[in-house]
C-alpha cells in the first residue's frame, strides 16, 4: 500500500498508535492500494475513539455486575448493546465457552481438593508417621497453636498436638 | 502528524527457533498502546483481564478493516485509486459510527 500524500498538512497531533502498524493493518485488505496521509490519520484517531468507547461500555457492564475487573463477558455484552459494533464484531469474539478462560491453571485431576479438617482434629496421616521431636513445626492440616494457652501454667500436661477449643469472647 | 512509528508491543520478536507466534503478527496494534487507552477509559481502581485486553486488541484491528473496506469499495465504485479523508468519514456514517464524524472533522 502506497501513501499518496505524505506531507503533514500542518497537522501536529500526537497519535496513540504507530502509523506503520496502522498502515500494515490497512494493507491486509488487498483492494486497498493507496491511502492519503489524511485518511491514515483519521483511521488512527477513529480507532482510538472506538477503543475508548468499547472500554467505557465494558467497564459500565462490569460495574452493573458489581465487578472491578473487566472480563470477556463484559466486552461481549457491551458489543451486543451497540448495533453498529454488534454487526461486525459479535461473530469475531471468541465463543462464550472460551469467555471463562482461567488465568491460572486448574488443579490436576489426580487428587481432588478436600475441605479443611475441623478444628481440634488431626489428619489421619499423622498416625502412620514416626513421632517427631517436639520442637519441630506442626503437622500439615492443623491450625496453628495459640502460644498463650499452650504455655498456661494451669494446664501443664496439655496435649500440644491438639489445638485448644476456641473460646467465644463476645 | 507526529510520526510515532515505534512499533512497541513486541510484534517483531520471534519465538524460539525463529518461529513467529500468531499473536506476534503485524495484524494487531501494540498491546501497550491498547492498554494505555483502556486504562484512561476505566475507573481508577478497575482492572482488565489480560485475555480481555488481547480480545480488544483484535477488535480494534477488525474495526480498522471494517471501515477501510467500506471506504475502499466507495473508491472502486467511483473509479478512484486513492482513499481520502472524506471517504473514511462517509464510511463511518454509513456503518453507524456517525458519532465519530464531528470530532474527526475538527482535525481536517
Amino acid at each position: 500500500m502506497v501513501m499518496a500524500d505524505e506531507e503533514e498538512n500542518g497537522v501536529s497531533i500526537q497519535l496513540e498508535f504507530p502509523k506503520g502498524r496502522v498502515k500494515k493493518i490497512m494493507a491486509l485488505d488487498k483492494d486497498v492500494k493507496r491511502v492519503s496521509s489524511e485518511a491514515l490519520f483519521l483511521v488512527s484517531r477513529s480507532t482510538e475513539l472506538f477503543l475508548q468507547f468499547l472500554a467505557e461500555k465494558s467497564a459500565q457492564v462490569a460495574i452493573e455486575k458489581k465487578r472491578k475487573t473487566v472480563n470477556l463477558e463484559h466486552i461481549r455484552v457491551a458489543v451486543k448493546r451497540h448495533q453498529p459494533t454488534r454487526d461486525f464484531l459479535l461473530d469475531e469474539l471468541p465463543p462464550p465457552s472460551q469467555a471463562a478462560k482461567p488465568d491460572k491453571p486448574t488443579q490436576p485431576a489426580g487428587r481432588p481438593k478436600l475441605d479443611p479438617a475441623p478444628r481440634g482434629t488431626r489428619c489421619i496421616d499423622q498416625f502412620f508417621r514416626k513421632p517427631e521431636p517436639e520442637n519441630t513445626a506442626q503437622a500439615p492440616g492443623q491450625p496453628p497453636e495459640n502460644p498463650a494457652q499452650a504455655q498456661s501454667p494451669e494446664n501443664p500436661d496439655q496435649d500440644q498436638a491438639q489445638s485448644p477449643v476456641p473460646v467465644d469472647e463476645s | 502528524m507526529a510520526d510515532s512509528d515505534n512499533d512497541s508491543g513486541g510484534a517483531h520478536n520471534s519465538g524460539k527457533g525463529g518461529k513467529v507466534l500468531p499473536r506476534e503478527l503485524d495484524r494487531f496494534l501494540p498491546i501497550a498502546n491498547v492498554s494505555r487507552i483502556m486504562k484512561k477509559a476505566l475507573l481508577a481502581n478497575a482492572k482488565i483481564l489480560k485475555y480481555a485486553k488481547e480480545t480488544v486488541q483484535e477488535c480494534v484491528s477488525e474495526f480498522i478493516s471494517f471501515i477501510i473496506d467500506e471506504a475502499s469499495d466507495k473508491c472502486q465504485r467511483e473509479k478512484r485509486k486513492v482513499i481520502n479523508g472524506d471517504d473514511l468519514l462517509w464510511a463511518m456514517t454509513t456503518l453507524g459510527f456517525e458519532d465519530y464524524v464531528e470530532p474527526l472533522k475538527g482535525y481536517l
